[in-house]
């Protein structure tokens, strides 16, 4: 009898984050993504590490869920982090009546904030708006998501897992009712084999349905995509964000020596290629104007869209459709051996892997902790590269191979 | 695998890639000439060597090789080897120089320098040769 | 509006057998980047196709190729100007990595080297704004400075390393064992940023010996593709001062 086996379905953070807190268990983890790491929805998010402030008020829960993960991802990834805080800026009265709520909400959802004069805010942030008339600083973060994703692989990797990339999933094998593993391809070669397993997560971003379609299971994902524009200096050193509820492009994320202006809304049927509608980048240059004047003398360096994976729940306009993340569990449905993560943001992630690997291991009857909030994560560099530990003394020496040969 | 590893045929393939100045700048034009003078001139070190040994054998023997020497199609050859020494003398100055990791910013202005005072003593032995 | 684009991208088998270039048309929005184009052959004409890809935006450094011969990150690359370059556009993989199928590339080897060097991928932040890697120049810069005393910026490096200067280099096509330029850069960042005189010795041997610096042989093809401004080659010129001064330091008297 040997170690229980799963296999997750995709390579996002959510994927990656659940491989990791299954390795730590002690599950034997193979983890299939049909492209590179972070190829789906993950690669192109707004790299916004979450306060909560944004959801704080609207949404105690959501606001609650960041602060507390966003705390934890500062110690389990310090190195992965731009931890330059964020504001919160009211640049006209209706956003100024609106701080008094914000920090009470801020309070409830024990987010910390610091009310700023218009002075204060713009010695920070010198390309602010001379409009701001007050400022909010929390502690917002900005990460890259690829890294992010290797970061947790890595560690996978390190505990026993497999990932295997550029393997697509064409089909779920099922035997009465319950799942058993995955028919996979290899997409490089072409080759296709059968993986067997005691649970599948499915963890297929906006894909979700499709997948989960495979063993005639139901998930309700709507994919709702929104356009960023990444403009060609950095403006900012904090994340600014506008002191009202959530809107279309109110917040500017910098990382490196870009800005990150985002972000839109919309709804599509296939999340498998997103055309970019002119009119959001038209939109979030005007927005991100408002924030940041100096956005309109920059050179735009690149746009992205990638699909959120909302929950859908007729009846309610995606903006308004929680952000919090959900775990299907299909064995009430008929479906065993099968679970969908879905919904979330990368901010939670950590979080989101946390919930569906308990319910696998209960599943699984395995009794161990979830220690992801404590264990720092190993160098996300060791996903490609495996490298030695030791450093070489004698000089122009490594244990460094040389590259194979093309 | 290392270089030590690769056949023979590999490394002449892979060797053949220095060359390839291809939607390059002019820096590896100036790395891909480097490496052919240094061969063409390191090739005409043997070759001078092995003509002034034909010297020994006396006046008739030196006599019938300057006439050789003096001939257009030889002098051009000349030219072709002042160019090429040029070629690597002036930008092995410039390496030197940025190599040891001084001037570095100013690399490319070196090699417009390098190019240009090339170029006008080139035309100048030109002259000195076909002139006279 | 949209972009009716022709497209040759390299296919091959991992390792690199069977290798050809093959020939698609697609519509794409207007303004869009190689990437989408690329994209857009995989979700409308060949599911077979394989590449990387990730950001989106220039951060991660996945989706390297080459574009019309040159090397690129084709997220950030406007599909109109590759068009009006050579039609139709060009795409292949990267050199002097091993391929692994298509436009992918093995890139362990240059993680490795990443690894090696030490540097961490966040750095202490400048004080003053805006930063700029593609060098557009033209904005004053102004100082920032945040009242609560205890904030010190950070951010990421501008290196993301995406194996656009390994691919570049002359010199590594024939030297498997070369530092590389992206290596030899992220030491003299990492030498920068410590504060530890063993840590900035040690990464100074790194770089010293006949795979080191002294491989590099100037082509500065890897200054010139970086597409963060990291300037590799002149870190390899610095790092070779600082070894000379080591080592005259050391000449007894």
């Amino acid at each position: 009898m040997g170690r229980a086996r799963v296999i997750v379905i995709g390579a996002g953070s959510t994927g990656a984050a659940t491989a990791h807190d299954l390795a730590l268990r002690g599950v034997d983890v193979t983890v299939v993504e049909r492209g590179e790491i972070a190829s789906g929805t993950t690669g192109r998010n707004h790299c916004l590490l979450h306060s909560g402030g944004r959801y704080c008020v609207t949404d105690q829960e959501a606001g609650t869920e960041c602060i507390d993960e966003n705390l934890v991802l500062r110690r389990i990834m310090p190195d992965l982090l731009e931890l330059n805080d964020g504001l919160f800026v009211a640049t006209n009265d209706e956003e100024l009546a609106y701080m008094d709520g914000f920090l009470a909400s801020c309070d409830r959802c024990h987010i910390p904030a610091r009310p700023l004069s218009r002075r204060e805010a713009l010695e920070a942030e010198p390309f602010l708006t001379p409009d701001v008339l007050a400022a909010v600083q929390v502690p917002d973060g900005v990460f890259e998501p690829y890294r992010f994703c290797l970061a947790f692989l890595a560690t996978a990797l390190a505990n026993g897992a497999q990932i295997r990339t550029f393997t697509e999933v064409v089909d779920l094998v099922t035997s009465g009712g319950s799942v058993s593993g995955v028919q996979v391809v290899d997409r490089r070669t072409g080759t296709r084999s059968t993986l067997g397993a005691d649970v599948v997560i499915n963890a297929g971003g906006p894909w979700a349905e499709r997948l989960a379609s495979m063993a005639s299971v139901d998930v309700p994902v709507a994919p709702t995509p929104g356009v960023m524009v990444t403009v060609g200096r950095r403006l900012n050193n904090m994340v600014i964000n506008r002191l009202n509820t959530p809107s279309d492009g109110d917040i500017v994320v910098p990382q490196r020596t870009t800005s990150i202006i985002g972000t839109t809304s919309w709804s599509v049927d296939d999340p498998d290629f997103i055309p970019i509608p002119p009119d959001h980048v038209a939109l979030l240059i005007e927005r991100g104007q408002s924030l940041i004047p100096a956005v309109a003398s920059t050179p735009i360096r690149g746009v992205m869209a990638a699909s959120r994976p909302l929950i859908s729940r007729p009846g309610i306009d995606a903006r308004d459709v929680s952000r919090t993340f959900e775990c299907f569990d299909h064995e009430p449905e008929g479906m065993d051996g099968f679970v969908t993560i879905s919904g979330g943001k990368t901010t939670t992630a950590r979080a989101m892997a946390e919930k569906v690997t308990d319910i696998v291991c209960d599943k699984l009857g395995i009794d161990a902790e979830c220690r992801t909030s404590e264990v720092p994560l190993d160098s996300y560099r060791r996903f490609h590269g495996r490298g030695s530990a030791a450093r070489a003394t004698a000089p122009g020496s490594t244990t460094l191979q040389p590259m194979r040969a093309p | 695998m290392t270089m030590t590893d690769q056949s023979a045929r590999t490394r002449i393939r892979s060797a053949v890639r220095w060359f390839d100045t291809r939607h390059r700048g002019p820096e590896t034009w100036a790395y891909a000439l480097n490496r052919i003078t240094g061969l063409v001139l390191v090739a005409y070190l043997y070759i001078h060597l092995a003509v002034l040994s034909l010297l020994v054998r006396g006046p008739a023997s030196y006599d019938t090789f300057v006439d050789v020497v003096r001939s257009p199609v030889f002098l051009s050859f000349d030219l072709v080897l002042i160019a090429g020494w040029l070629i690597h003398a002036l930008n092995g100055l410039r390496l030197t120089v940025i190599g040891l990791g001084f001037g570095v910013r100013a690399q490319r202005m070196m090699l417009v320098g390098a190019t240009v005072t090339g170029s006008v003593v080139l035309v100048v032995m030109g002259l000195l040769l076909f002139g006279g | 509006m949209t972009i009716n684009a022709t497209i040759e991208i390299f296919r091959c088998d991992p390792g690199g057998a069977n290798g050809r270039f093959e020939t698609y048309e697609v519509d794409v929005h207007d303004g869009a980047t190689v990437l989408d184009a690329i994209e857009a052959v995989w979700a409308h004409h060949d599911r077979s196709l394989t590449f990387r890809h990730a950001c989106h935006h220039a951060s991660c450094g996945s989706c390297s190729v080459r574009i019309n011969g040159r090397e690129t990150l084709p997220c950030i690359a406007d599909l109109g100007e590759a068009l009006r370059a050579r039609t139709p556009v060009r795409v292949e993989p990267l050199r002097n990595l091993p391929l692994a199928g298509d436009l992918v590339v093995d890139v362990d080897g240059a993680f490795e080297r990443m690894l090696a060097s030490e540097m961490t991928i966040t750095r202490t932040a400048e004080d003053e704004l805006p930063l700029d890697a593609d060098g557009n120049g033209g904005v004053a810069t102004r100082p920032t400075r945040v009242s609560d005393g205890l904030l010190r910026f950070n951010r990421f490096e501008n290196c993301v390393e995406c194996g656009i200067c390994i691919s570049a280099c002359p010199t590594m096509a024939t030297d498997q064992r070369f530092r590389g330029p992206a290596m030899l850069a992220a030491i003299a960042r990492a030498r920068a940023e410590s504060t530890e005189p063993e840590v900035r010795e040690h990464l100074l041997d790194l770089v010293d010996g006949e795979h080191g610096v002294w491989r590099c042989h100037s082509s500065w093809e890897c200054t010139q593709r970086c597409p963060q401004g990291v300037m590799p080659a002149e870190s390899i010129m610095q790092l070779r001062r600082d070894l000379v001064r080591r080592r005259s330091r050391r000449v007894p008297r």
